[in-house]
């Protein structure tokens, strides 16, 4: 069974019943709660600079299908020198994902390269590899122990990817509660600096999954953080498969 | 050393100015060198630094020639698991009509995964711009400018800048100022950074790259990875380090590197005979001096050393000096040489600085030094024979002129048929220079021989001018031939250049008129940018059907061009329909049968060589010839070899169709319009531009200015040919002033006794202007006459090496006629100021000389 596992905006609802002593079972039990046949919202982005310079851009987002096989297409919103512009993101159980983006002022359709992974997104503090869907069995876990963060007891998980998954960290320590089984922190490292700090809150249950509304990504390096706030946020609505191809990026 | 200075210094003292005349050979020949090669090596060095700063931290490039090839192509490179990041680039250089800025370069690239391979370092304007390639990629006119561009032009974030794109004149917004220094000091700092995708709309490249820049995973071998791509890519693509366009570059300039290696030889050889002159006349003037030297125990090779010593410093404060001269030159001719390779070749190049290579001035010393050392070897070691006791009677010297041997004129024979065996073989193109240096050789052995000969066939003219001094002129010619060969063997070798440098200029300018005529005879031009060699802009082909449309256009023929790599050398390819081609020009061929070659190659069957291809790279009528295209190696026999001066590497003639269907390109460089009978081309251009010049960046020449701008840039390539001229001319007027500063002094006591039985100064005067006058004339004749031989050795040259053109023979003569009153003023000038020394010196010091 391929299990997969979201992180940044996309790691969302987990279930807080279960009951999980090995740590690959509490990440596999993690992602299964949060699963669903298709999610949308509106995400709002700030993204606060070295110099305290904010910039904010705002984004509809739309999945159909859950982790494995999904496709999702972003759309910018705001501001309004972004607007239109769209990335297409195709996700596939055995590989890499595939992403494309489509720019309107020279309609013209690119592909965003898998070397690209590490950059960083769009001027935001995730990475492109913070967007993919995690795959459980490309990673070794082990429990770290155990923490409390927003007061909420966890547990903390150590997860290393195997040799055969290619990834900019070297290591990653997950945070998840007990209670829900909603991953509520994430720090990524490079051997032994960190990279990149992700933190979930404001987390509620909607339509039956527990979902963080606002999702904050530290950079150390650059002394940035972006803050993603999930609006109108709705699961498993009928959405069409036409319009999650490279002709429906296109026509915008 | 103190022989040095006790007896040489002050005898350089007593004749500074010859001896700053003699040095002045060295100036020259040093200074030429220096100059042209540092003014070339800048542009080259900032070719280079450009290619290295836009590499960044790229290990390797993949390129297709100019042609570019198909975005697929980044996936396929993406895929290999070696390579670490692999980014697509399109380089343009473009024009902006901000004051005094002349071209930008600029950059396409993709920001997203870029910023791996270089570093854009921003001195204002925000930094999430650049790191946010969203507001970058989605604003298609963002550009990130340099430090220095922003400063000349007063820029600042969110400023316009207008520039000249294929959509016609558009404005872009500075989103970003890098910081000076890297990157941002490319191209002289005239860099400007885009979105890679924007850039293939501004400059009409459909969906294709220029290049790609990749690095290689940490771990992974360069060479392994540059093998590996080569392979997956096939033939059509070079796999190379980023240095490797600068050795391309290199290969392309070669010609203007040739040149100028070939003028200040020649300089440097003339010079090494002004030296060898006064040398040879300085040990005859101090014989007595040796002699006391050796009577007081001085060994030969002591005196040997005094002259090789004189020599050495004379050649290393001569090359110092020529350095100097030569460094200013250089920073005259740099933009000059940037510009002109640039308009010539299509690359280029922003040359604001001279670079001096420190092992190409160590290089000029040591030539200058070896020269002069070479000279002056003959007269130290005949200074080294000098018998004491002859040396010490007064007047012996005067006897020891004479000098002509039967075994020279044998060797000259010898040396002559050799050099015609060596013209005639075909087979090697160093046969060729092989040829000239003998044939050189011979004239200077004949010389002495053929300047007596001369002078004695003026002896009655000049008698007839002026019955004593001429006839005294006439007679110091025949007595000392040993004190005039050298300078006439300089003079005669220098006229012999400029004979033969305005014989290829002139032969040049005559082919190239024929082919205007014969193969450019459009009556229009369509064309994305206004020089014809520009290629970073293209148009679609579409466009050729809209013209078409017009009134008074009777047909349309769209030719494609690109620089492609074959047989190791990067020669141009031009592409398009050959049947229609052929209908309107017929070019006849050099090689070939005229019907089948051009049906044949309009048949996709074959392609058309041009006769400098043929002859530079080899090929022979039937040869196949393998053309590496993105598709594989396309081999195809070469059916006809005609005239062409597309470039001087050398161009393939293929039909549009092959050229489309390998390259997967259908653009257009340039459309070549034909008008329909009774249409004017004033008006047909004026329809052309209102039709399209709002939608697109176009220019519209007509056949008349077409014709301009070749014979522009031929005038401007052969501005070198007349530095050259120029030069020769100048070493000539060196070599007589030199002579006869030489020739008065040794001739003082002379003179003096002349003025002590009675001669009148204006006597004196006249007899020393028409000995000039004399040594200009035999010069002249003997250099105006082996400069026809020059000038078929020169042909053969350029024929098998430096451009592969067969140019007709045409003595210059013209320029012979005008080098006649050229040549004999200046003579008659140099010779007012020893003259006049002569007649207002001392007459008790004269007579006393010696």
């Amino acid at each position: 069974m391929n299990k997969r596992v979201r992180i940044p905006g996309l790691w969302l609802c987990l279930a807080s019943v279960a009951v999980a002593q090995d740590a690959r079972q509490i990440v596999a039990e993690s992602q299964a709660r949060s699963r669903s046949k298709s999610q949308q919202y509106e995400g709002t982005l700030e993204v606060t600079g070295a110099s305290n310079k904010i910039s904010l851009k705002r984004w509809t987002y739309q999945r159909l299908g859950s982790y494995g096989a999904s496709k999702a297409i972003l759309r910018f919103t705001a501001p309004p020198e972004v607007k239109g512009v769209a990335l297409l993101i195709v996700n596939h159980p055995d590989r890499a994902s595939d992403q494309w983006m489509w720019t309107p002022a020279i309609e013209r359709d690119r592909r965003i390269a898998l070397q690209d992974r590490s950059t960083r997104f769009f001027g935001t503090d995730f990475s492109f590899e913070d967007l993919e869907e995690r795959d459980v069995n490309q990673f070794d876990y082990k429990l770290a122990g155990e923490d409390a963060i927003d007061g909420a007891a966890c547990w903390k998980i150590e997860s290393k990817p195997k040799e055969s998954k290619s990834s900019q960290y070297t290591s990653s320590l997950l945070w998840i509660r007990k209670d829900n089984y909603v991953a509520v922190q994430i720090e990524n490292y490079n051997k032994e600096k960190l990279i990149r700090r992700l933190h979930y809150a404001d987390i509620e249950k909607v339509d039956g999954i527990w979902t963080p509304r606002s999702i904050e990504v530290y950079d150390p390096g650059r002394q940035s953080h972006t803050i993603l706030k999930l609006e109108k946020l709705q699961y498993n609505l009928p959405l069409k498969e036409d319009d999650f191809t490279l002709e429906a990026l296109r026509r915008g | 050393m103190i022989l040095l200075k006790l007896i040489s210094w002050p005898y350089v003292r007593k004749h500074l100015l010859r001896w700053l005349l003699t040095v002045a050979g060295i100036v020259l020949g040093v200074a030429v060198f220096v100059g042209m090669h540092t003014a070339n090596q800048s542009v080259l060095y900032a070719f280079r630094q450009t290619v290295d700063r836009i590499a960044g931290t790229t290990q390797l490039q993949i390129s297709a020639g100019e042609t570019g090839f198909d975005e697929n192509v980044l996936d396929r490179v993406q895929a290999l698991p070696e390579v670490r990041v692999a980014v697509p680039v399109i380089e343009a250089v473009v024009g902006t009509t901000l004051q005094d800025q002349g071209n930008v370069l600029i950059l396409g690239v993709d920001m997203t995964g870029d910023r791996s391979l270089r570093d854009y370092d921003l001195e204002s304007g925000d930094q999430a711009i650049v790191d946010d390639p969203l507001v970058f990629l989605a604003q298609p006119d963002s550009l990130i400018v340099t430090d220095a561009f922003a400063r000349e032009n007063g820029l600042g974030i969110g400023s316009q800048v207008p520039m000249r794109t294929m959509e016609g004149e558009k404005r872009f917004t500075v989103r970003g100022i890098m910081k000076s220094g890297g990157l941002a000091s490319a191209f002289g700092g005239n860099l400007a950074v885009m979105d890679v995708y924007a850039a293939q709309k501004v400059f009409g490249r459909g969906r294709r790259f220029d290049r790609i820049d990749l690095a290689v995973k940490e771990g992974s071998s360069v060479d392994e990875v540059r093998r590996k791509l080569a392979t997956l890519l096939g033939a059509g693509f070079q796999v190379e380090a980023p240095s490797a366009r600068g050795q391309q570059f290199e290969s392309i300039s070669r010609i203007y590197s040739l040149t100028a290696d070939i003028t200040s030889a020649f300089a440097l050889f003339i010079g090494m005979f002004i030296i060898y002159n006064t040398f040879q006349i300085a040990v005859t003037q101090r014989r007595a001096e040796i002699g006391i030297l050796r009577a007081l125990g001085a060994t030969r090779r002591q005196i040997r050393t005094i002259f090789l010593g004189e020599s050495a410093v004379a050649g290393l404060l001569g090359s110092l000096a020529g350095l100097g001269l030569g460094i200013a030159i250089a920073r005259a001719m740099t933009g000059y040489i940037g510009s002109l390779l640039g308009e010539v070749y299509g690359i280029a190049e922003r040359a604001t600085e001279i670079s001096t290579d420190p092992k190409l001035m160590l290089f000029a010393v040591a030539l200058g030094l070896i020269t002069s050392v070479v000279a002056a070897f003959l007269p130290a070691r005949s200074a080294a024979r000098v018998d004491p006791v002859q040396a010490l009677q007064k007047g012996k010297y005067q006897q020891l002129s004479a000098g002509e041997n039967r075994a020279r004129r044998r060797a000259a024979f010898v040396l002559a048929v050799l050099a015609f065996a060596c013209a005639l073989l075909k087979r090697y193109w160093v046969l060729a220079y092989a040829a000239d240096a003998l044939a050189v050789a011979a004239a200077l052995l004949l010389t002495p021989t053929l300047a007596l000969l001369v002078a004695r066939m003026l002896r009655p003219i000049l008698r007839w001018l002026r019955p004593v001094e001429g006839t005294l002129a006439a007679d110091s010619l025949l007595q000392a031939p040993r004190r005039t060969s050298g300078a006439v063997a300089a003079l005669m070798l220098s006229l012999a250049l400029v004979v033969a440098l305005g014989g290829l200029t002139r032969a040049s300018y005559d082919s190239i008129f024929t082919w205007l005529r014969v193969a450019l005879n459009p009556d229009l031009f369509v064309t994305p940018s206004e020089s014809l060699t520009e290629r970073s802009f293209r148009f679609p082909e579409s466009m050729g059907l809209a013209l078409r449309a017009i009134p008074g256009i009777a047909e349309v023929q769209g030719v494609r061009d690109a620089r492609i790599e074959v047989r190791g050398a990067p020669i141009i390819f031009v592409a398009t329909d050959v049947a229609a081609l052929v209908r309107r020009a017929n070019v006849p061929p050099v090689a070939g049968d005229p019907n089948r070659m051009y049906q044949e190659t309009a048949a996709g069957r074959a392609v058309l060589a041009s006769e400098n291809f043929a002859l530079l790279r080899g090929a022979k009528l039937g040869d196949v010839i393998d053309i590496p295209s993105p598709r594989g190696i396309l081999r195809l026999p070469i059916a006809g070899i005609v005239t062409d001066y597309s470039d001087q590497e050398g161009s393939i003639l293929m039909d549009r169709s092959l050229f489309k269907r390998y390259w997967n390109d259908d653009t257009v460089n340039v459309f070549r319009v034909y008008l329909a009978p009774g249409a004017s081309d004033a008006e047909v251009k004026r329809r052309i531009l209102e039709k399209f010049s709002a939608q697109r960046r176009l220019f519209v020449l007509t056949n008349g200015e077409v014709r301009k701008y070749i014979l522009r840039l031929t005038d401007q390539w052969f501005g070198i040919t007349y530095v050259q001229i120029a030069v020769a001319v100048l070493v000539a007027v060196l070599g007589i002033v030199n002579t006869l500063t030489v020739s008065i002094t040794d001739r003082r006591r002379e003179l003096g006794v002349l003025q002590a039985v009675g001669g009148l100064r204006n006597q004196i005067r006249r007899t020393v202007w028409l000995e000039a006058l004399a040594i200009g004339a035999v010069g002249l004749i003997l250099g105006l006459a082996f400069g026809a031989l020059q000038l078929y050795f020169s042909l053969k040259i350029v024929a098998e090496d430096i451009a592969g053109l067969r140019l007709a023979y045409e003595y210059p003569y013209q320029i012979s006629l005008a080098l006649l009153p050229v040549i004999l003023a200046v003579a008659f000038i140099s010779a007012l100021g020893p003259a006049e020394s002569v007649v207002r010196g001392s007459l008790v010091e004269a007579l006393e000389y010696e």
